[in-house]
């Protein structure tokens, strides 16, 4: 075993003369002190940027967990598509004649040349560039150049379609997939989740509809960072947003994202639901336009639910790994009121240090046009590429990943131990999973990365 | 360039040049009076398209749909205390070039379109972000001044290559 090298007589560790053997022994020692030192609340800087961690988050986060492709809304019609990312796999979601969603690996079964360039379209065949196989948009193989020449009789089409992902599922309009044919069913999977996102996707009976289509960019950040804040981080309100605190695009006091429930909903999964603070009349229910409020109370499934998004005004949640939700009443400028606004993202890792941000603006496809408006530009001024919010946030991100990098970094611990010894469960809470009566709490961080330290080390 | 005037052009020229110069040195006050109140300052998504279809901007989807409200609102919060992004601030080069003018839709009107190619860095990070556009704007003449009064920013990429938009086009 080299451990140490010299180089000009210094002494050192080198990760370039460490062997093959010793990185993955590094990885493990660095998991197993992640696991060990969560319940104390302590987690190594480390995680956040490390190229081995990152080789094996690839392998057994992103080619076992379900990840979020995109929303049905967005291929409405036959032969509708969008082009999508699991990580480095690159997949095509189409709309077949039939009105069947498809996901299908987006490689010719020939030589392997990307079959769809475009982002979206629509299509009934894929046609793959280099040497012409076509595929139907249910990804059986139809066509093959001078096939009989070429092959004789022998090529089986029905054997080399476009592969489908080995799983795929919907929950209420929202495309997931897998790359492990072992997953458990969706549902399973988000378990608890699902109560919550109802709140979300079940306001109306037409549902959510993806307005345009996402904001993309690259950031050069870890993608846990934006996970781990949407999970559970409202305390980061009070800092990070507190220019939009003083321009009154958010409630007046900084302490305000304090005044919710923390929710742990299960396998990883977490979010908040933050109220008006002591003293402040909010409106209830977002303050969605009377016609989404008279439409929730009749469209969610229970009627705890209800009672729930009464008293929400902001809602912010992560579905582990790297699917985020965020649902906030807030200003577009200084001189509006605050409108309600909704986004989805997917935190794509495409580095140990670098992450390509999807962000989509939803909205109910029944809503008043007055307040989609309303709400589209509240989100355009927010978040989004350009947002005011959100630019604050990547400035944060970016800086963690940046010191990360270091040595010094892998005992360096972080302090997760917000509300560990005296916040309490509130026993009363009627959704699904541990409900703590604050939302300046660490609680969904810590399961978030137990969650990820058990796929990690591959307990999951 | 037909019905402009080399005196036209000429301020015109002027007018962007200077309006760049705000931005750069962050002069962002001085910038917002260059601006009509009446402004839309857009610039929005852009998707990979086959060929045949007609333009792969998304209409309905901005990476920033502006107007002049929202605008000092950016500025105001450059003002404060607690902008992170841009504290300390992005370093950033407007290069314009390929500048064309046309007539507008009123009198006191021109619409002019120019490239742009911005330059940003941050930091001691020796690695810089380029953002290449072709832009659209109608200049509105205001008490013998010119303004803009509509901008309309043609990306190049649709995966934008920096970490936000804290930067004006």
């Amino acid at each position: 075993m080299i451990l140490y090298q010299t180089t000009f007589g210094i002494k050192g560790v080198s990760n370039v003369t460490l062997s093959v053997g010793d990185r993955v022994n590094q990885v493990e020692q660095l998991l197993r002190r992640v696991k060990q030192n969560i319940d104390e609340g302590r987690v190594p800087a480390k995680i956040y940027n490390d190229p081995d961690i990152f080789e094996l988050e690839r392998e057994r986060i992103f080619g076992r967990a379900y990840i979020y492709l995109g929303h049905e809304s967005e291929i409405p019609h036959p032969g509708d598509y969008m082009v999508r990312y699991i990580a480095d796999d690159n997949v095509i979601v189409v709309r077949d004649e039939e009105g069947q969603i498809r996901v299908l690996f987006n490689c010719c079964r020939h030589r392997g040349m990307q079959v769809c360039r475009a982002e979206m379209g629509n299509a009934s065949h894929f046609r793959c560039p280099y040497h012409g196989w076509t595929y139907r948009n249910t990804g059986e193989l139809v066509g093959v150049p001078a096939g009989k020449e070429a092959y004789g009789d022998v090529l089986d089409k029905g054997a080399w379609g476009l592969r489908p992902v080995p799983r795929m599922e919907i929950y209420d309009g929202l495309i997931f997939a897998s790359l492990d044919a072992q997953a458990p069913s969706l549902n399973e999977y988000l378990g608890g989740m699902t109560w919550y996102l109802d709140l979300v996707t079940k306001r109306t009976e037409a549902g959510l509809e993806v307005v345009g289509a996402p904001h993309r960019w690259v950031m050069d950040a870890n993608w846990k960072l934006p996970a781990d804040n949407f999970v559970g981080d409202a305390y980061h309100t009070l800092m990070t947003h507190r220019s939009a605190v003083e321009l009154d695009l958010a409630p007046r006091d900084p302490k305000f994202a304090m005044y919710g429930v923390h929710v742990h909903a299960g396998n990883g999964h977490g979010l908040g639901m933050i109220s008006a603070p002591p003293g402040m009349e909010l409106p209830p229910f977002w303050g969605y336009p009377e016609e989404v409020v008279r439409a929730l109370q009749r469209s969610y499934p229970r009627p705890e639910q209800v009672e729930v998004a009464r008293r929400i005004n902001f809602l912010h949640g992560t579905v582990f790994p790297n699917f985020s939700v965020l649902n906030v009443m807030i200003a577009k400028d200084h001189r509006s009121a605050p409108t309600p606004m909704l986004t989805f993202r997917v935190w794509r890792p495409v580095g140990p240090d670098r992450t390509e941000v999807w962000s989509w603006f939803l909205v109910e496809r029944d809503a008043p046009e007055w307040f989609k408006e309303r709400s589209y530009q509240t989100y355009v001024h927010t978040f989004g590429t350009s947002g005011v919010f959100e630019q604050d946030d990547a400035e944060n991100w970016r800086g963690i990943t940046r010191v990360a990098r270091g040595l010094m970094a892998r005992d360096h611990d972080l302090n997760y131990q917000m509300g560990m010894s005296f916040l309490k469960r509130d026993p009363t809470w009627p959704g699904p999973g541990e409900a703590y009566p604050l939302d300046y709490a660490e609680a969904n961080q810590r399961a978030f990365i137990r969650q990820w330290c058990e796929y990690m080390l591959n307990e999951a | 360039m037909v019905g402009i005037s080399e005196e036209v052009y000429r301020e015109v020229r002027d007018f962007l040049l200077r309006e760049a110069e705000l931005l750069d040195n962050g002069s962002y006050r001085d910038w917002l009076d260059c601006l009509t109140e009446d402004i839309r300052y857009q610039v929005p998504v852009r998707v990979t398209r086959d060929r045949g279809v007609e333009s792969e901007f998304v209409n309905e989807m901005g990476h920033l749909d502006e107007d002049y409200v929202s605008l000092e609102m950016r500025v105001m919060r450059l003002e404060t205390e607690y902008a992170w992004a841009e504290d300390p601030p992005s370093r950033t080069r407007h290069f314009l070039s390929n500048i064309r003018i046309e007539p507008g839709d009123r009198d006191d009107e021109v619409r002019v379109k120019s490239n742009l190619l911005l330059y940003r860095t941050r930091g001691d990070d020796p690695h810089y972000d380029l953002l290449s556009a072709e832009r659209h704007d109608v200049l509105r003449r205001v008490n013998g001044q010119w303004k803009l009064a509509r901008r309309l920013v043609l990306l190049d990429q649709t995966t934008i290559g920096t970490h936000n938009l804290s930067i004006l086009f």
